[in-house]
């Protein structure tokens, strides 16, 4: 660090400006050789503004970019990867049916008169994969990996590509901690090369992990530039949202009461092969439990919920809600002793073309309080939608007749978990309430989940993020390709075990699979 | 004070959707009138002052009361004109009403031709068949009307079961539907007896209702319009008009229906029966195309001439350009139905008065209907570039929440990969 004072690459007040809105204003990071210099901030603080500045997929109205001291001018991805600038995007951007090979040299193909040479690819790709550890069956298509393959896949473009600036998007969030472990580790091993990393990430304990320092962004503002070493996880929060964050979830032990939900041997086929998703499922949710269904993404858990919610339907199996089968129940049958915060909020939560107050009533437009002979009572929707705003704290630009389309992620979130736990269902379930939220809106939403289930709530929550797996829930069910795997109690199990049997690696019935 | 209620009104939605609309028609006409003027400069049996009448028609056709006996043009209230504006305007409000519906839900309706067709041939077969001294013919009428309205419905199903329950594209089952429809009605009407109705001196079969005695009721328009073929049918799709407001606005069915037009997986996770949806709202618009058709031919005299099949109703078609002029709005539906059929008149106005012929309305019509095309440009223009910054796009882009935001950081080039 300290033997070199200049920077690979330096952003320098640089302001951003949509109209109406200013996304950066007046920010400066500065990017040192051979460190790992984290970006920290809620959705909406600039962030991916800024990364898509350096990327050349947005001109700033003021300030300059700086590629080791020398002023440049980056019009267009292309300029970024003549500067040897790569990155991970969150979403993978490869050809599903290519070969890992095939992705790996997209765009970047060496031919002869027009022939490619793929040869000489490979050996260059199996060097590189050698050298850091990053396996990857070359032959494989993309679209028979695992997410974490795919992640060194994009891993391994970049460095095929020679880049020496890598920019990393929010990699751990489709990762398993084992997997977050190994990529950690690679991070680092690629900055003690003297390359240097850029780390998007909004998960405080990574950060203090891997990173040298750290960059806060809040609401378009830089807020600071720290390291690491001298910080902790209640400051950087602190800075990022701009007053003190309740960082763990405070709860009392759960007090169980009747059983709610009831599945037996459920059964739910799958869209994408000829399996079931889910298999011969079996477990039940009591009153005032908070329980978490944990796995690795695409192991059966949205089929699981459509299942109980009756999006799709069950091929087997019996499906028991506050004493009445609802097994072969419509979906509004079942809404009425379930709400459901559904995992994608753009295709399933909302009508984004809707305003904020008719999607308040989504569920509840034909109760006798909203219409009467078939007419909407538009007055008591209007009282109904400002009393919701005013209570789960819903920010919009123009209150109850905001277009649900323009408000950000983390209200459009608010706002379905406003409708939903408002309907005072005796069961709540919540698929990835989180995900993709900052932590003030994390710490809202937890609170509200922990105030539903002391009221005597069943809770049953579908999480891939073990943090608020382990912090939220009474008891942990693990899913694995479609099979219930394992109970436990969050208060005994470690989260690396927990990692095991989400890996599928081993199970409570001695079945795992050797690594 | 008065100045910020104004801003206000002209920020407004509804106010920009108007005006958008309005400055399309402007423009259609200029351009209406300097191909006129073209035209009469680059013609020789055209004078300048035939150029000055054909564009004074142009802007004004509809108050043509013919020329003095100077032979200059006169202008004044032109009952006849203002009458078959009306009556010709009819059938234009519902089968727009047809696809401003269908479209607020979500589906495009082209198969409002062959919706009109259904409802064309069920209405006709209805009103000649009972027997009118056995039945009022008011109550025949209403048979026909309601029969003709049902069919249109049924058939306007089709294309919607098609698409909810085999997911074929609905644009696609209209285009058929059409056709089908098409042949389908040449191939009735040819096996039916009604052939026997046919005024013999025509070619082909010619069917008007009233031969058996059925004509929509007058409902005092001909005095006020004395010399017009105008009816009661138009207060019948004003009404009609004003229900589907009120429907789609107003009611929890309308919301439904709106609901799942927007997002079908949202309504279905709400319990919204999805499929059900799509079928009633294919029906509802397919029921008004047909009702469309049958406002125009029971009208009495109005005379269906069929000998094979040539072309579909050109008035199906037409429902599209009122209602993407109409901003998919019921009762701008109404305006928008009224303009066209006054360019309808202006045509024949045209003809009679000037050298020019009719076909100079349809330039204008396919300018404002291109326009039209470009309504959202237009707002933008009229809004300015400081509104659009309250705009959901630029929020977005603004606010790259990682799930909604077609992510900047996301190079669509894949430029990242080169």
């Amino acid at each position: 660090m300290d033997k070199a004072p200049e920077y690979v690459v330096e952003m320098l007040h640089i302001t951003k400006e949509f109209p109406g809105i200013i996304a950066n204003d007046d920010i400066t990071l500065q990017l040192r050789k051979g460190e790992i210099h984290a970006l920290l901030g809620e959705n909406g603080a600039g962030k991916s503004t800024l990364m898509s500045v350096l990327f050349g997929l947005y001109q700033p109205e003021a300030g300059e970019i700086r590629k080791d001291g020398v002023k440049v001018e980056i019009n267009n991805p292309n300029d970024a990867t003549a500067l040897k600038i790569g990155m991970v995007h969150q979403h993978f951007k490869l050809v599903d049916v290519f070969t890992v090979l095939d992705n790996i040299i997209l765009g970047a193909e060496t031919t002869k008169m027009g022939f490619l040479q793929k040869k000489a690819a490979r050996k260059k790709v199996e060097a590189l994969s050698e050298k850091y550890g990053l396996k990857v069956d070359l032959d494989a298509k993309v679209e028979d990996i695992t997410v974490g393959m795919q992640q060194r896949v994009e891993i391994l473009k970049m460095l095929y590509r020679d880049n020496e600036i890598l920019i990393f998007d929010e990699p751990t969030a489709v990762l398993t901690p084992q997997e977050i472990e190994e990529l950690m580790a690679t991070m680092k091993e690629f900055a003690k090369e003297g390359k240097s990393i850029l780390f998007i990430s909004h998960k405080l304990n990574e950060i203090m992990e891997v990173s040298d320092r750290v960059t806060v962004l809040r609401k378009g503002k830089y807020v600071g530039t720290v390291n690491t070493r001298d910080t902790d996880k209640q400051a950087l929060s602190n800075m990022m949202v701009g007053r003190p964050v309740q960082l763990e979830v405070v709860k009392t032990p759960a007090e169980p009461g009747e059983e709610v939900l009831k599945v037996e041997d459920l059964c739910v086929p799958s869209h994408l092969h000829k399996r079931n998703a889910v298999n011969h499922v079996s477990f039940s949710v009591r009153a005032g439990e908070i329980v978490c269904i944990a796995g690795i993404d695409g192991n059966g858990q949205s089929e699981l919920v459509y299942g109980l919610t009756g999006l799709d339907k069950a091929s087997a199996g019996k499906i028991t809600l506050c004493g009445k089968d609802i097994s072969h129940a419509s979906i509004r049958q079942r809404g009425e002793n379930m709400s459901h915060i559904p995992e994608d909020r753009h295709k399933h939560g909302l009508v984004l073309d809707f305003s904020l107050e008719q999607n308040l009533v989504l569920q509840t437009f034909r109760e006798p309080r909203f219409q009467k002979g078939g007419f909407i009572k538009k007055d008591a929707v209007r009282q109904y939608s400002d009393q919701l705003i005013e209570q789960f704290d819903v920010r919009s630009g123009q209150g109850s007749v905001t277009v649900a389309r323009s408000m950000s992620g983390g209200n459009q979130q608010k706002a379905i978990i406003a409708r939903e736990l408002d309907r005072q269902k005796s069961l709540v379930v919540a698929v990835q309430p989180t995900r993709g939220l900052d932590v003030g809106a994390i710490e809202y939403i937890h609170g509200q989940l922990v105030k539903e289930r002391d009221e005597g709530k069943a809770i049953l929550l579908v999480s891939l993020e073990l943090d608020e797996v382990m912090s939220l829930s009474d008891r942990i069910l693990v899913i694995y390709e479609g099979e219930l795997v394992g109970e436990f109690d969050p208060k005994t199990i470690s989260v690396q075990e927990l990692g095991l049997y989400m890996a599928g690696a081993k199970r409570a019935d001695g079945k795992g699979e050797q690594q | 004070m008065k100045k910020n209620r104004l801003s206000a009104l002209y920020a407004k939605d509804g106010t920009q959707k108007l005006l958008a609309s309005l400055l399309s028609i402007l423009i259609g006409l200029v351009v209406g009138s300097i191909i006129v003027l073209i035209v009469g400069l680059t013609s020789k049996n055209i004078s300048l002052s035939g150029a000055w009448d054909g564009i004074r028609l142009i802007f004004a056709g509809i108050f043509s009361t013919g020329r003095s006996a100077t032979g200059a043009l006169t202008f004044g209230f032109n009952p006849t004109s203002l009458g078959n504006m009306l009556f010709r305007a009819t059938p234009l409000v519902m089968t727009g009403l047809s696809i401003a519906v269908a479209y607020q839900t979500g589906l495009f309706n082209i198969g409002a031709p062959g919706q009109y067709l259904m409802g064309t041939m069920v209405s006709l077969m209805v009103a000649l068949s009972i027997p009118t001294d056995l039945v009022p013919p008011v109550l025949v009428w209403i048979i026909a009307f309601l029969a003709g309205a049902l069919a249109g419905a049924l058939w306007g199903a089709i294309p919607g079961i098609l698409n909810a329950f085999l997911n074929i594209n609905v644009v696609l089952a209209c285009i058929m539907t059409n056709w089908l429809a098409a042949n389908l009605v040449t191939w009735l009407f040819d096996i039916s007896s009604f052939k026997n109705m046919a005024e013999g001196t025509k070619t082909g079969y010619i069917y008007k209702t009233a031969y058996n005695g059925v004509a929509t009721a007058k409902c005092g328009l001909d005095k006020l319009f004395p010399g017009s073929q105008v009816n009661g049918g138009i207060l019948v799709a004003i009404v009609l008009a004003i229900a589907m407001y009120i429907l789609i606005n107003k009611t929890t069915l309308g919301y439904q229906l709106k609901a799942c037009g927007s997002n079908r997986h949202a309504a279905r996770y709400a319990g919204i029966q999805d499929k059900r949806n799509i079928v009633l709202s294919m029906a509802i618009s397919g029921g008004l195309a047909g009702a469309g058709a049958a406002l125009y031919y029971l009208s009495g005299n109005t005379e269906f001439f069929w000998s094979t099949y040539q072309s579909l109703p050109a008035v199906g078609f037409n429902g599209i350009p009122v209602a993407l002029l109409a901003v998919n709005n019921p009762i701008a539906v109404i305006f928008s139905a009224l303009f066209m059929s006054m360019l309808d008149i202006v045509g024949l106005q045209m003809t009679n008065l000037t050298a020019y012929n009719e076909y100079i309305t349809d330039v204008i019509i396919a300018t404002i209907v291109y326009l039209s095309a470009f309504a959202l440009v237009i707002r933008m223009l009229l809004s300015g570039r400081k509104k659009h910054g309250g705009e959901p796009a630029a929020a977005k882009a603004a606010e790259p929440e990682k799930a909604t935001a077609p992510v900047p950081a996301e190079p669509e080039k894949g430029g990242d990969e080169a």
